[in-house]
């Protein structure tokens, strides 16, 4: 942590929110897992954003606590840092899967310069 | 040489102050295993510049194979036929022949020869002797740092480096060979290609990656806590800045070339499809035993988040450097400091979101392919502002033309060809033509070749006389410098005509089958004689340059020994603090902690009178102007 | 001159330099994972209907894992504070806890899960017919219900793929307990092999596509007939090894044929049998397992839970191996933190060794945070 705090901090304040973030996490897994086992989810796309939101959710906690970023994010190397990475990370998988669905897209061949030769997708026949 | 024994008895007088509590150390510890990042700048140096002329090397054996195909290589021939004694498999008829038959460049040994020479002259030669070599050595003198953030895990990246390069080199003595899939390793081709080179290829980039990012991390760290008292960030000199953004390009884009080399290196040897599409065929008629489902694409998307950010890790020390040394050659401030500074942050931002103008070709969308086209446009406004600023810092200039200055000079128009014939091959309609011609080789090799490799020599001839205490002969650097320029561009200028005429850069001869010179009768589709011929004119090109750089390396080490001492710490007159410190600088670098004062470019303040043209930036006299110009900012 | 601020922190900054570098490293972690994640998400997208073999995974061992993880990421931030309170005790307990939980989330991986994967293999069919054949012996004669929801579960949970493919591309997975020989001599496996699971997985490999290439010319064989170059594209267990079946036993608890759809109906209750089998059979309940006798003709391809078996397995292990790397070398540096010189190293500055325990924590709650988005997209969703 960026200023150092009396013991009493750490032993009033930052324990009991260790044991706290360590509950959420353990809270958050079982809630993942239980949605799996009872199949709560039947499509994809719901599934993908509940799980992504709640890991978001467990890995914002670990950070801010665990990581005691809540006390650092106010040095400006650290939170720079942090932000280009995340925009670098989200552009790069944005713009990769991105380019990707969209060459696979039906009927989207024509968009691009190579349609003249591109075959169809092939999808196995039905059984 | 009273100089360097006066800084000797005085470092060793201070031997002990410094703290470091190694007062004896063995010639293992100093100058193999060290920590000091001088040393360990130069051990990166003296690699670098070896794999330079390896790389080299390489590419005049390609060029006598363009020139002249099928004709023993004069003198590299019967070394390659004994090293190479190896076996490779032909395709078709199941028989094997050497891969260096009678002393001659089979394409497969081309193909070697050119994947090499890619990987070395960018992993192994310019990155390291820019980013790595001069960023060790002189931006902790630069910053007024003892040493280094992390000096344990400097040595740890330079053995990392060094590993990478024992595996990179004893991959060519394997059987089959070295890595034949281009420096760009697309798959499939590089995933189910026989030979083992690719694996050896994977496993050296993996080494020398992490030794980038454990160099990136301990450069930025070092920049941004190791600062002299008085260094606020716009005092830093621009060569720290463009070194500080270098390593931050290192840092974030080289990561992912790491997680798709690992994933490269699945496919090889567990046999996993992570590149490979389903039903993909290779050297015979049925598919390949794999599972399939993968995308050839998803390296093409890794490399290139990698690949495009290296341009700039290749060219912005470069930059660093010239702006150092223009601004001292001129002895007058940079003009549009700030400007610059704020255009190598864009620059650095922005060259993480363009890497897809590298794949026009793949048949990607055209909405994608726009995005990637107006993010390329929007990048080079910043090239050309950091650009024009050198060419304005030139501008009423009292301009001394030594040999670091000529080359500094030269790297302007260089590399202005090479950023301004970019243009063609960022847009998308044109980039069809030009993709994997000869056009695209010339335009990138005017930005590395006679651009970066220019201003590493520059930076070489400037900050020799700190490392060693003597000067490089004037004469035979203009020799050098002339010389090299003229040959440069007898090489590069023509390949942009033949890229225009459709010469393709993947022939191993040079064009000669496909123009089908041998066969009067065809015509069509065949590329003329006037473009054919000037395979010859490339090639004695190749020759006179390679012939240049024997002046430079004599040079070098006789200057070593027996150059022109120089006089005093500051030979240059300079301003930044590696020359405000002994020569060469004892461990530790400064006897006392540095303050600073003053901004990097105090050159010719008639405000000053210290009885010289510039104002060290650990001068204490004051500069009216320029406490104005603070004041103002 | 000496470096300054090794210890305490820069004013201007507000950092000491391990913690400046600590974040920059854990930066180029981030976009190193995240690349991963992204041929992750990329492959799965473009994935061919009934490749994506998801379904295949246990989700007990995950959350298991998962749990051991969370608590080792919370012993060693308990650890630190303890450092902070002063109390040397309190932290090497702590300390040793998350080495402890540490170990375990390695030993299960690595002793358990991955072997039992390494044992258990896919066999698919050259016809529909045969595939017929073998399923009838497994399931009985009115296999196709039961044979298809174990298909869904496993390779289309999300039923987007309706037909789904056929019945000849549908695996049959279970151990390889014995093979016959081109005399009819019948070998079981330990005694024909005698190797751990670890080789195991590279041992056993078979596509139909190599026997046409046996007599590609463009590979070099050497005087063995194996292939000199790149061996593992071209490797094939049944030609290497002169094989005319396999003797296979159907993971228990999947194929049992007196269980009906109803057992079946989550997913959690049918894991295959990695739970309650190793890959030596001699000594489980295998004497009531069902023997098949599938010959070389009928397959079409054979390949255990290795990378090469399928794009999602090579995520998988590509993922989980690089992230147990990382594991291992947070348990290598917080060993070197309890080696009995730290209390001198404490003792002689315990600012900076409390500076160097908030960077081993750091790191391993990134990788604690890799391992919870690792969770969902490998085992759960």
């Amino acid at each position: 942590m960026s200023d150092d705090h009396s013991p009493e901090y750490y032993k009033k304040k930052f324990i009991p929110l260790i044991y706290l973030v360590g509950g959420i996490l353990i809270a958050g897994t079982i809630i993942t897992f239980a949605a799996d086992l009872m199949g709560v989810f039947k499509d994809f796309t719901h599934a993908m954003i509940f799980a992504l939101t709640v890991a978001v959710v467990k890995a914002s906690a670990v950070i801010y606590i665990f990581m005691h970023l809540k006390w650092d994010i106010n040095l400006k190397t650290i939170s720079l840092t942090l932000g280009c990475t995340v925009i670098f990370l989200i552009g790069m998988m944005v713009l990769t899967v991105g380019s990707e669905i969209d060459a696979n897209k039906p009927g989207h061949a024509e968009n691009t310069w190579n349609h003249v030769d591109k075959p169809e997708p092939t999808v196995k026949p039905d059984k | 040489m009273e100089t360097t024994t006066q800084s000797e008895t005085e470092q060793n007088e201070h031997g002990d102050d410094h703290g470091h509590g190694h007062a004896e150390q063995s010639f293992l510890t100093k100058y193999i295993f060290s920590t000091d990042h001088k040393v360990i700048g130069i051990q990166y140096g003296i690699g670098s510049l070896v794999f330079l002329l390896i790389g080299f090397i390489l590419i005049m054996g390609m060029r006598w194979q363009m020139a002249k195909p099928d004709t023993p290589v004069p003198v590299l021939g019967p070394i390659l036929e004994k090293v190479y004694a190896h076996e490779i498999a032909l395709d078709g008829e199941g028989k094997t022949v050497p891969i260096f038959k009678d002393g001659k460049i089979t394409a497969s040994g081309y193909n070697q020869f050119g994947a090499m020479h890619g990987t070395i002259m960018v992993f192994l030669a310019i990155v390291p002797l820019g980013f790595a070599a001069f960023g060790n050595y002189v931006v902790p003198l630069q910053i007024g740092a003892p040493d280094m953030c992390f000096p344990r895990v400097n040595m740890a990246s330079f053995w990392a480096f060094f590993a990478g390069c024992i595996v990179m080199t004893v991959s060519f003595f394997i059987p089959g060979g070295a890595a034949q899939a281009g420096w760009t390793s697309y798959s499939p081709l590089a995933s189910v290609i026989p030979t083992d080179g690719q694996s050896y290829w994977l496993v050296g980039m993996v080494l020398l990656i992490t030794s980038s990012l454990l160099g990136a991390v301990n450069f930025i760290a070092t920049i941004i806590q190791l600062r002299a008292p008085g260094m606020t960030w716009f005092r830093l000199p621009f060569f720290v800045w463009a070194q500080f953004v270098t390593a931050f390009l290192l840092l974030l884009a080289f990561p992912p070339l790491e997680a798709a080399g690992i994933m490269q290196l699945m496919d090889r040897v567990c046999d996993t499809s992570f590149f490979l599409p389903s039903g993909v065929f290779a050297a015979g008629t049925e598919p390949m035993n794999v599972s399939g489902g993968g995308s050839p694409l998803l390296w093409q998307h890794l490399f290139w988040f990698l690949g495009h950010p290296e341009v700039y890790v290749l060219i912005l020390p470069a930059i660093g450097m010239v702006t150092e040394i223009l601004s001292n050659n001129t002895r007058r401030p940079i003009w549009g400091y700030k400007l610059m500074v704020g255009g190598v942050l864009v620059l650095g931002f922005l060259s993480f979101i363009v890497w897809a103008h590298h794949m026009y070709l793949t048949g990607m969308s055209s909405k994608i392919a726009t995005f990637f086209q107006t993010t390329t446009m929007i990048i080079s406004i910043p090239s050309v502002i950091l650009l024009t600023c050198l060419f304005m810092s030139l501008w009423r200039g009292a301009i001394r033309f030594n040999t670091p200055s000529m080359f500094a000079l030269a790297f302007l128009p260089m590399f202005g060809i090479g950023g301004l014939t970019g243009l063609p091959l960022g847009f998308n309609f044109t980039d069809l033509h030009l993709h994997d011609s000869y056009y695209v080789i010339a335009h990138f090799h005017y930005v590395v070749a006679p651009g970066t490799i220019f201003a590493l020599f520059a930076g070489l001839y400037y900050w020799f006389p700190k490392m060693t205490g003597r000067r490089m002969s004037e004469y035979w650097g203009k020799v050098h410098f002339w010389g090299s320029l003229i040959f440069m561009n007898i090489i590069f200028m023509p390949m942009f005509i033949q890229g225009f005429a459709g010469m393709s850069r993947r022939m191993s001869d040079g064009g000669a089958t496909y123009s089908m010179i041998n066969n009067p009768d065809v015509t069509s589709g065949a590329l003329t004689d006037s473009i054919m011929n000037m395979n010859s004119l490339i090639t004695m090109g190749a020759f006179g340059m390679g012939l240049v750089q024997v002046v430079f390396i004599v040079n070098f080490f006789w200057s070593i020994r027996n150059g022109e001492k120089a006089d005093g710490d500051n030979p240059w007159k300079a301003t930044t603090l590696e020359w405000q410190t002994p020569t060469p600088p004892p461990h530790g670098n400064f006897l006392t902690e540095p303050k600073v004062y003053h901004g990097p470019y105090e050159y010719s303040n008639p405000d000053v009178d210290n009885g010289e043209d510039f104002l060290a930036q650990n001068d204490p006299h004051k500069s009216t102007s320029e406490d104005i110009r603070e004041a103002q900012a | 001159m000496e470096i300054p601020y090794y210890d305490k922190e820069r004013p201007d900054t507000g950092l000491y330099n391990g913690k400046a570098g600590i974040w920059l490293f854990l930066a180029s972690e981030v976009m190193l994972f995240g690349a991963l994640f992204s041929a992750y998400v990329l492959l799965r997208v473009g994935a061919e209907p009934g490749t994506w073999s998801m379904g295949l995974m246990n989700q007990w061992v995950g959350a298991f894992n998962t749990l051991i993880l969370i608590a080792s990421s919370a012993t060693i931030v308990m650890a630190w504070v303890c450092l902070k309170l002063n109390d040397w005790k309190g932290f090497r307990k702590w300390k040793w806890a998350t080495v402890v939980f540490a170990f375990i989330f390695l030993a299960v991986k690595w002793s358990y899960e991955w072997p039992a994967k390494f044992t258990h293999y896919d066999v698919t069919f050259a016809t529909n017919e045969s595939a017929s054949k073998v399923f009838t012996d497994v399931l009985g004669e009115n296999f196709e219900d039961q044979q298809k929801s174990i298909w869904e579960r496993r390779y289309d949970p999300t039923k987007e793929h309706a037909g789904g493919v056929d019945l000849k591309d549908r695996p049959l997975d279970g151990h390889i307990v014995a093979y016959i020989d081109s005399n009819n001599v019948e070998h079981s496996i330990d005694e024909a092999w005698g190797i751990p699971f670890w080789s195991h997985a590279f041992a056993w490999r078979h596509d139909r596509k190599n026997i046409e290439k046996e007599k590609d010319k463009s590979i070099r064989y050497d005087k063995d007939g194996r292939p000199v170059y790149k061996q593992g594209h071209y490797r094939d267990t049944f030609r290497d090894k002169d094989i005319k079946a396999i003797i296979i036993v159907p993971a228990h608890g999947t194929w049992d044929r007196e269980s009906s759809g109803d057992k079946h109906a989550s997913r959690a209750t049918v894991k295959y049998a990695e739970a309650k089998h190793d890959g030596n059979h001699a000594n489980s309940d295998a004497h009531e397992h069902h023997r098949i006798t599938i010959a070389r003709e009928d397959i079409s391809r054979l390949s255990s839970y290795e990378p090469a078996h399928s794009t999602f397995f090579a995520t998988y292990y590509t993922l989980t191996g690089l992230h147990a790397l990382h594991v291992l070398g947070g348990i290598l540096v917080m060993l070197y933190h309890l080696l009995p010189v730290s209390r001198r190293v404490y003792e002689k500055n315990p600012v900076q060794f409390t500076n160097r325990i908030e960077i081993t924590g750091l790191f391993w709650h990134f990788v604690d945070l890799v391992w919870i988005f690792l969770f969902p997209i490998l085992y759960l969703f």
